[in-house]
């Protein structure tokens, strides 16, 4: 019991309490040191978690419902205010709405919004626990220097990062008791502080561009919060209970594929940015970059997937929830293929997110064993490929000055550390056998029960292999005979966290295993009766079988053993082939064209934009979309 | 297979595919020239173009490239392997994707614009056979009930009768990753339409040949595939994989190359509906049986 309270306390208290510290304290210096304590005690606190196993919780004193309440009514009229001032009319509706569905459920249901027990850590909670406390801590530490480098850019000479950490750290908070609360209640308003964090975080810089976005996101995430408060009322009228065990578990009465269900998806489905709610993600690469790791990786949309993936056992073998697969799929397979003609990094990563956040959500609407366990697999992984490359696409800006992947052109001779990073990151997302892809197998293989969603599956994954091919391709183009390379200088808090990471995607992958046994499985058992997986042999099913450390082993030394026993001498470097007009002496790329003038030799990327790009795609996929969404609450409200 | 014969198969696999992929790439010459009212090369040509490649000086621009063969190869190997133990066939998939990346990042890895245009349209050659190679292994599973190779092997009809319409997107798969007209449009398997080979042009010498053999694997690879739509006897597999490759020989010689743009709409329009056509005649069909 000790321990559980410590736990819960420093899970749902310690980030924002540090948070409030760095808010106060005036030297950056003890800042810093603040920031990097908690950071290295939530890790802690999260691996105790995991040690620990399920627990439970509940708070003796009942004075934090009403502070819960309180701090509500603070919330919905801080974003009415905004909406005033933004003459919104949207936004002011969306917080009236759900400031009616919370009087309604106090005073006109009288809704219980005390639950026993409050707080639930199962595995699926701990699963994404980890992702937090682990990625979500790397991520804060990253932006102890780089909000310093911001800072010195940024025109206004003002010194903001006390707000900014404020945030960050609360955002953290917000996430561990979303994934904690068992009440619904409490869930809305840990969900209502996220988007209240991401709204300011994505507003930091302050322009006219900064705030568009983050209305965007704000209306956005309301309209997702509304949807929550929406649900909260109908399950409470069906069920007479807001606990979302009990609902998830069967024992609520609450009809399988009906109304509430779907509002609950459709929080998820615009938290988690699937399209047509897409365009928030978009927008939030405004802010600096490590709000987009950690937006990206391990808060935010990850708690729209974790909605969703949640009560998933609750929709089993329903329309709803085929449907529900449809519109994660249709989301895979437009994200992926508009992301090919992208040249910004940070446009690229973000479709890339959507994409894979379209797949968690396709597996939660597929909705058996073995797709959840995909789901569950894909936010893990995904979380830490996806928060390394925002981090290394942060490092590479602050080296060439720019996002645009034209401008990576072989930066492997001028930003060895960072670029290999990058490949790491990017490999980690593409190939086998990493573990997006284990996920990705799993997925593809449970997905036949529906062919619709495999024929998506198949589809966007090879929209996936061609963006980011194109990206490493970029990254990869030298010019023969170049000057021996040397590591660049980093900051120690980038090179130590870019490392950890990309460590981490390697280890993690390799102890897929470990991984399934000890995470997925008992987080996918616990309501499915098993996983889907074999536990005989690592990494296989009823169906088929990845032979994960074995081809680990093989491809590792293909790539390594021609690196260290093949030596290339001097005179065996030959310049590229120019039509036999090239300068001879290598590394000068250079021709001789018309007039015999010497001219550089430039490669402009493909990105296609004419078949794959935005304008042309973008109004059909927004109604197909909506369309799709209409279909799931047809087909719930029937 | 069990015990110490499956090394045994494993190593005759990885020698002998190679000298059926040169027979057959030798075969193919033999029957293009005599399309063209050649007299031919001799069947062991290739075998003896390999040597020469391999006894060449190796000049490379960089080092990106001699890993990018090797992964190349390695990764198609290992799918052969994969194939002929009877293992997942999408995990097979995903390996011999890898296998395509890696060539590409190597032709990528040198900043000269006929390889890198080269890689692009390799992409786009990609992007056209993936879906199809994949929606093949769906329809395989959906008819068999397994991702596993071996399991087909278990069942009472040839596949051919569930999936015929695959038997022709496997051309397609077959042509485009061969590199034949008219979808040799990162490179061409021989090389008659072009002086700069595309994705090729920065690899040499030895590099080269790494790749050729790694083209005969692919070809093995590519037409065990096929032959596992009829894998009730040797003869019927053999006679599909053959007669479909003979097609592909046929089309190479008639038709010339064509743009990627025009490869890709075959691919996602011709290609890919045939393979969801099938899809939903195979679930109709299960749908029907309950």
């Amino acid at each position: 019991m000790q321990l559980v309270s410590w736990l819960a306390g420093s899970l749902l208290l310690l980030p924002a309490f540090a948070g409030v510290l760095c808010y106060v304290v005036p030297s950056s210096r003890l800042r810093n040191g603040f920031i990097l304590l908690t950071s290295l005690a939530l890790v802690g606190a999260t691996i105790v978690a995991f040690a620990t196993g399920a627990l439970e919780y509940s708070p003796r004193s009942g004075i934090w419902h009403t502070l819960v309440t309180l701090a509500d009514i603070g919330l919905l009229a801080f974003f009415a205010v905004m909406g005033w001032k933004r003459k919104s009319p949207l936004i002011i509706a969306l917080v009236l709405l759900q400031a009616l569905m919370l009087a309604y459920l106090k005073f006109g249901l009288k809704a219980q919004v005390d639950v026993q027990p409050l707080f639930v850590a199962d595995w699926l909670t701990i699963a994404m626990l980890l992702v937090v406390g682990l990625v979500g801590s790397v991520v804060v530490v990253y932006s102890v220097p780089y909000m310093t480098e911001h800072d010195l850019h940024l025109s206004s000479a003002s010194n903001q990062q006390p707000r900014f950490f404020l945030l960050l750290l609360l955002f953290l908070s917000a996430m561990n008791g979303l994934l904690l609360a068992n009440s619904l209640y409490w869930l809305f308003f840990f969900w209502e502080v996220t988007t209240f964090c991401c709204f300011l975080l994505i507003a930091y810089d302050g322009t006219e561009e900064c705030w568009d976005s983050a209305y965007r996101a704000l209306w956005m995430n309301l309209l997702g919060g509304a949807g929550l408060a929406l649900a909260m009322v109908l399950v409470y009228q069906q069920a007479h209970t807001l606990s979302v065990h009990d609902i998830v578990e069967g024992r609520a009465n609450l009809a399988a594929a009906s109304l509430p269900l779907a509002f609950l998806c459709l929080a998820g489905l615009t938290k988690s940015a699937q399209m047509p709610f897409h365009g928030w993600l978009l927008g939030a690469m405004v802010a600096p970059t490590p709000v987009s790791a950690l937006l990206h990786s391990s808060t935010m949309v990850k708690a729209g997937v974790y909605l969703v993936v949640r009560f998933a056992p609750a929709f089993r073998d329903t329309y709803l929830s085929y449907v529900l697969a449809l519109i994660g799929g249709f989301t895979f397979v437009a994200a992926a293929m508009l992301a090919i003609s992208q040249q910004n990094a940070k446009r690229v990563l973000a479709y890339s997110t959507i994409s894979n956040l379209g797949l968690i959500i396709a597996c939660a609407g597929l909705n058996t064993p073995m797709a959840l366990s995909a789901a569950v697999m894909l936010i893990l992984f995904h979380a830490i490929s996806k928060a390394l490359l925002f981090m290394a696409v942060g490092v590479i800006e602050g080296g060439v000055h720019s996002r645009n992947i034209e401008r990576m052109e072989g930066l492997f001779a001028r930003m060895p550390f960072t670029a290999l990073v990058t490949v790491i990151g990017i490999v980690s997302m593409l190939l086998p056998p990493f573990g997006v892809l284990i996920a990705k197998w799993a997925a593809i293989e449970s997905s036949v029960k529906l062919p619709v969603a495999t024929v998506m599956f198949v589809i966007g994954s090879t929209f996936t292999v061609m963006f980011w091919t194109k990206w490493v391709g970029k990254l990869l183009s030298i010019s023969p005979g170049s000057p021996v390379v040397r590591m660049e200088r980093l900051h120690p808090l980038y090179l130590s966290t870019l490392l950890f990471l990309a460590m981490g995607a390697v280890v993690f992958s390799l102890m897929v295993a470990e991984v399934l046994n000890r995470l997925v499985v008992p987080a996918v058992t616990q309501y499915y009766g098993s996983a889907g997986f074999a536990s005989d042999m690592p990494v296989a099913t009823e169906t088929g079988w990845f032979p994960v450390l074995l081809l680990f082993i093989v491809l590792v030394l293909a790539v390594v053993l021609p690196l260290v026993f093949i030596r290339v001498r001097r005179e065996d470097v030959a310049p590229p082939y120019l039509c036999g007009e090239q300068v001879e002496e290598v590394p000068d790329v250079r021709f001789r064209a018309a007039r015999d003038e010497l001219e550089e030799v430039v490669i402009g990327g493909h990105y296609f934009d004419y078949l794959f790009g935005e304008s042309r795609h973008n109004r059909w996929m927004n109604a197909v979309a909506v369309a799709l969404l209409l279909v799931m609450f047809g087909v719930a409200a029937l | 297979m069990s015990g110490w014969l499956t090394p045994l198969w494993v190593v005759g696999v990885i020698l002998l595919s190679p000298v059926v992929g040169g027979l057959l790439i030798g075969l193919d010459r033999k029957i293009s020239a005599r399309m063209q009212g050649r007299v031919g090369p001799p069947i062991t040509q290739p075998f003896y173009d390999l040597v020469k490649l391999f006894s060449k000086s190796t000049i490379v621009s960089t080092k990106m490239q001699l890993v990018s063969v090797y992964l190349y190869l390695t990764s198609v190997v290992l799918s052969v392997v994969m194939l002929m133990l009877g293992q997942d066939l999408l995990v097979l998939l995903f390996v011999l994707a890898l296998g395509s990346v890696s060539l590409i990042l190597g032709a990528f890895s040198v900043r000269s614009p006929y390889s890198q245009l080269g890689a692009y349209r390799e992409l786009l050659l990609l992007l056209s056979y993936e879906p199809l190679l994949a929606l093949f292994v769906v329809g395989v599973y959906l008819a068999t009930g397994s991702f596993m190779v071996r399991d087909i092997f278990k069942m009472e009809q040839p596949l051919l009768l569930t999936l015929p319409l695959f038997a022709l997107t496997q051309i397609l798969v077959l042509a485009m990753k061969m590199n034949k007209s008219p979808f040799d449009i990162s490179a061409s398997h021989h090389a008659h339409q072009e002086i700069v080979r595309g994705i090729l042009t920065e690899f040499s010498g030895p590099y080269l040949g790494v790749i050729e053999l790694t083209h005969w694997y692919e070809l093995v690879l590519l037409l065990g595939m096929t032959a596992l739509l009829w894998t009730n006897n040797l003869w019927g597999g053999a006679v599909l994989a053959l007669s479909s490759y003979f097609i592909v020989i046929l089309l190479d010689s008639v038709t010339a190359r064509m743009t990627w743009r025009w490869a890709l709409r075959v691919g996602w329009g011709v290609g890919i509906p045939l393979a969801v056509i099938n899809l939903m005649t195979v679930c109709l069909e299960r749908f029907r049986a309950g």
